[in-house]
């Protein structure tokens, strides 16, 4: 359910954005959502589909980068990236001090407009 | 063409997360983001801890998608209260908050909790204005939480194990709840407490009063 809070703020963003700088039309909107960010892609899409028709991001497709987790380990000092969406420890020295880096996001890149 | 945007899509929320902790900030407060499932007993948490030895002055806003029971639960007990019914979206955000924090008496107050929608998902990825998340288990939910829930379990400065006088009639391995947690969130501080019995209770309104007197 909360992925429609995210829709609803997403498309807020790009009506804002269109109406300061006079755009009529949004043809696609890109995002990054981290994989640890608890968003379903999928659930996502969903909830843009159901709510973008009263918006100017009518005619929009809604296009996800997923971004893996990724960590710098404090013992070993290796970077990893991983394919869970979470770390429980370093995958190269198995230790537990490490720090996210990456995998948290919830960012609109840029879109497509005319 | 195409348009840079560069934008956080919670910048809303946050931003108004930040309006809420300037608020409390100015007025001296702690203010605690409880969240668990339904039915852990985090309104049993609280009637608990007003009912200590304590100095503490405590407000509560209570989230649920309806009713006013555990408003009332907390009002019986003499400590100010706001009760939010969000309509049945699953997680409270900035502005719900925002909205009702004129109804407390902010200046009269040391800590404010802020009860969430029973979830553990969604609450974890809203920030309402809080200094702390603090989240509660109830030891009968299962061993296997941490790792199917982790964001609330890495979000969480605290953990609280409630119902921990059950644990000797269920087959949950407590070990590897704070094992988990750990290495979810290596700096989470862990209390194992039994609202029924009182158990643990007493050591954890200490800690809460050393963190409100942090701010």
């Amino acid at each position: 359910m909360h992925e429609a809070s995210i829709a609803l703020n997403l498309i807020e963003i790009v009506s804002e954005q269109c109406r300061k700088n006079g755009f009529n039309r949004i043809d696609s909107i890109n995002v990054r959502i981290g994989r640890a960010s608890g968003v379903r892609p999928d659930a996502l899409i969903f909830a843009f589909e159901a709510i973008k028709n009263d918006s100017i991001a009518k005619d929009a497709s809604l296009n996800i980068e997923q971004v893996p987790v990724s960590g710098l380990c404090k013992n070993c000092n290796n970077s990893f990236t991983v394919d869970e969406e979470y770390v429980l420890c370093c995958p190269v020295c198995k230790g537990g001090s490490f720090r996210i880096t990456a995998g948290r996001e919830m960012d609109i890149v840029d879109m497509d407009v005319s | 063409m195409k348009v840079k945007v560069v934008t956080k899509i919670l910048e809303a929320n946050e931003r108004i997360a930040l309006e809420n902790r300037k608020l409390f900030d100015k007025a001296g407060i702690f203010a605690v983001n409880l969240m668990s499932a339904p039915g852990a007993g985090k309104t049993s948490l609280l009637e608990k801890t007003l009912s200590a030895n304590s100095d503490l002055r405590i407000g509560v806003i209570e989230g649920d998608i309806a009713g006013s029971d555990d408003s009332e639960r907390i009002e019986r007990l003499g400590a100010p209260v706001v009760q939010i019914n969000t309509g049945g979206a699953c997680h409270l955000d900035a502005n719900m908050i925002n909205e009702v924090l004129d109804d407390l008496p902010l200046d009269e107050l040391d800590i404010v909790f802020i009860e969430n929608v029973g979830n553990l998902v969604c609450p974890a990825e809203f920030k309402v204005g809080e200094d702390m998340k603090i989240m509660l288990l109830g030891v009968t939910e299962g061993h296997d939480k941490p790792l199917k829930y982790p964001l609330m379990f890495q979000e969480s400065s605290a953990l609280i194990l409630n119902k921990i006088d059950l644990l000797p009639y269920t087959d949950v391995d407590i070990d590897k709840v704070k094992k988990d947690s750990l290495s979810l969130n290596p700096g989470l501080r862990i209390f194992e407490v039994s609202c029924r019995t009182g158990q643990g209770i007493s050591e954890w309104v200490k800690w809460l009063e050393t963190q409100a007197r942090k701010i």
